[in-house]
């Protein structure tokens, strides 16, 4: 066996090539949130960008000189004329705005749209969504695999048949719903069409047909209610299933731009990341490619981070619903 | 609960038991009600409303509506637009389906025959998947700028080298430089991408290609772990000794169940597409309507446009096509397409 056989070079040269087009967008994103506008319209400065200092143009035109700041500056140079006072003013005002490309990308993602609440308001709803389909997914799982009740076969029937069902697909008639009750443009709107997870009960009651009936027995002998058994007993046990449930169901809602899109319309205070990406790129002109690259970055740098540190855990998570 | 009612236990342990059965059913009861309730309001009452809204002409905002019988469906299989979006929408699928399954299983078998390097090649061929689409479409739009784009840039550099010129527009075989695509882009100059109606459909494909098939290579290298060892022993000794007769006898009909869900949930997924299409092609749907996917009409009609029933009538479509595709799945299953 040669450990370099022509077969295997080729084989890593097909996967290596794959891996340049996936990689791509991700290089440029990075790459565009460091370079100055310059070097985005020119195409120059590498991958990193050269990043010489550039003036930023919002502040070299909030600063820049008037008509008074001209005659207020006649002191301190005695016999010039205004034209080259002017000059010189406005040299200096562009040197106080000097930074370097970088800087002004990142500064300006974070300062010219509230990009700070496009992230706080996708870590609540995300949050939001996932807890309440904990506590409405829980209970009804362990009655649907562990309590014996009358009608019990109908409901996990139901349960079944929502699988089936796209949320998306439903978004019209979802949001007329809750237009007519007033609820579009809340945080409500955002998350209550995920809060029932067909997807979520399914698993979690596959995954609790596993847990032996004595250790649900030995609870009731215990003399602890129903209840406190789904969140004392079940509970700590499904916590690996419940761990890849969460990456499945935080992913999907962190990166979900259809259904946010039809119930926020125009309240920016309550934009999730992919809304307030969507309204930099609607609003964008030459000069903001950097910025808007920034926001890019930062609004898909934190779930790969998270993939980094936990792969597989993450791939488990997100192709659960491969193991319908 | 009939079992402890029929064996001979003393009357007041039997009460015991009939209590705790009760209280057990009632617990049942009182857990499963939530999500039942919302089962019911959340996802199984759209579904109605929207068959029922579909023949009517309500308008968010009107106080009544009008019943327009099969009106709006008529529309839908009439009107030009929508013939666009019926063939923009299959197109889609037809495309993203058969190569985000061929490169995802593609990619898992490579990847599972290697020794070194292979979590690497996974970790990065799963990144787009969990990505934010709708932030990946706009760097991809911005590689695809007509001026200062990557990709056109890149074309230009190839097409300034001559060498590499010839190599690609195949000249090199004695073929006229404008009787292949990139002989054309190099004479006549690099593409427009997205504004260009021959291109815009196949960008968005593109895309999702791009951005899906990391996903079922991850499920198929699930499968390819459940694939038998012996089989392979076995179809060797039977004079399979090609990796194409291994891959055809064993590895393809092992794969059968695999290739069944992987094929359904891209396609429905694929049905889905929205993201591409809003960020790239909004308002319009490209040019020409080019890319006017369902997904995008039904947001487009039913909400921006407040055509509600018409909306509604392609959510209904649409939920047609998606039960199809799982009464299909369903049929594949039940064949029990299972040889391992």
């Amino acid at each position: 066996m040669t450990r370099f056989s022509p077969s295997l070079i080729i084989r890593h040269l097909i996967l290596l090539i794959g891996a340049v087009v996936v990689l791509a967008p991700f290089l440029v994103m990075l790459s565009y949130s460091l370079k100055s506008p310059a070097e985005i319209e020119r195409g120059t400065g590498g991958l990193f960008g050269a990043q010489e200092m550039m003036v930023d143009p919002k502040c070299a035109l909030r600063s820049a000189p008037r008509r008074a700041d001209v005659e207020a500056a006649r002191d301190r140079f005695p016999g010039r004329d205004d034209g080259a006072i002017l000059a010189t003013l406005t040299e200096e005002a562009n040197a106080a705005c000097e930074l370097r490309p970088v800087v002004f990308n990142y500064r300006s993602a974070f300062q010219d749209a509230p990009l700070m609440r496009y992230l706080l308001n996708g870590v609540i709803v995300t949050a939001s969504i996932f807890l309440l389909q904990m506590v409405i997914a829980l209970p009804a799982a362990y009655a649907l695999s562990k309590l014996k009740f009358w009608g019990r076969e109908a409901v996990f029937g139901l349960v079944l048949f929502c699988l089936l069902i796209p949320v998306h697909a439903i978004a019209l008639p979802l949001y007329l719903g809750l237009a007519r009750i007033g609820l579009t443009n809340t945080y409500a709107a955002l998350v209550v069409p995920w809060i029932v997870s067909a997807f979520g009960i399914f698993l979690m009651r596959q995954f609790f047909m596993t847990v032996p009936d004595d250790l649900v027995d030995a609870a009731r002998m215990d003399g602890m209610s129903e209840f406190a058994i789904v969140w004392r007993v079940m509970l700590p046990t499904a916590i690996p299933a419940l761990m890849a449930f969460a990456i499945f169901s935080v992913v999907a809602h962190w990166n979900d731009y259809f259904w946010p899109r039809i119930v926020v319309t125009g309240d920016r205070s309550l934009f999730t990341p992919p809304l307030g990406l969507r309204e930099f790129q609607a609003g964008a002109d030459g000069n903001l490619y950097g910025p808007m690259m920034a926001t890019a970055t930062v609004i898909v740098v934190p779930l790969i981070a998270a993939f980094m540190l936990a792969q597989r855990r993450f791939i488990e998570g997100i192709t659960l619903s491969g193991m319908k | 609960m009939t079992a402890t009612d029929t064996l001979p236990i003393a009357p007041p342990q039997r009460r015991r038991a009939v209590d705790a059965d009760r209280r057990q059913a009632g617990a049942g009861w009182l857990m499963s009600a939530p999500a039942l309730a919302l089962m019911l309001t959340i996802l199984i009452a759209p579904v109605l409303l929207a068959v029922v809204l579909s023949f009517t002409d309500y308008a968010l905002g009107n106080p009544g509506f009008n019943w327009v019988g099969l009106e709006n469906y008529e529309r839908i299989f009439t009107r030009p637009t929508y013939a666009k979006m019926l063939g923009a929408t299959f197109t889609y699928v037809l495309t993203v389906v058969p190569l985000s399954v061929g490169l995802g299983l593609g990619a898992a078998l490579l990847i599972q025959s290697l020794s070194r390097g292979a979590g690497v090649y996974k970790a990065i061929y799963f990144l787009p998947v969990m990505a934010t689409l709708l932030a990946m479409t706009i760097v991809w739009q911005l590689m695809l700028h007509p001026s200062i784009g990557v990709v056109n840039r890149g074309l230009e550099w190839v097409c300034a080298q001559p060498a590499l010129e010839g190599l690609f527009s195949l000249s090199f075989l004695g073929l006229a430089p404008e009787s292949t695509w990139f002989g054309r882009v190099c004479s006549q100059g690099t593409p427009l991408w997205l504004g260009d109606r021959d291109y815009a459909i196949w960008v968005v494909c593109f895309i999702g290609i791009w951005q899906g098939f990391g996903f079922n290579m991850v499920l198929y290298l699930a499968g390819l772990t459940g694939v038998s060892r012996d089989l392979y022993a076995a179809a060797e000794m039977d004079g399979a000794r090609s990796g194409w007769e291994r891959f055809r006898l064993v590895t393809w009909p092992a794969l059968g169940p695999t290739t069944v869900f992987v094929v359904t949930i891209t396609c429905i997924r694929a049905f889905q597409a929205f993201d591409t299409v809003e960020a790239l092609f909004s308002p319009g749907g490209g040019p020409g309507k080019s890319a006017y996917v369902m997904m995008f009409a039904i947001y487009e009609k039913g909400v921006t446009q407040n055509l509600v029933g018409l909306g509604a009538a392609i959510t209904v479509l649409f939920l047609v096509f998606v039960m199809i595709l799982t009464l299909i799945q369903r049929w594949f299953t039940e064949r029990k397409v299972h040889y391992a």
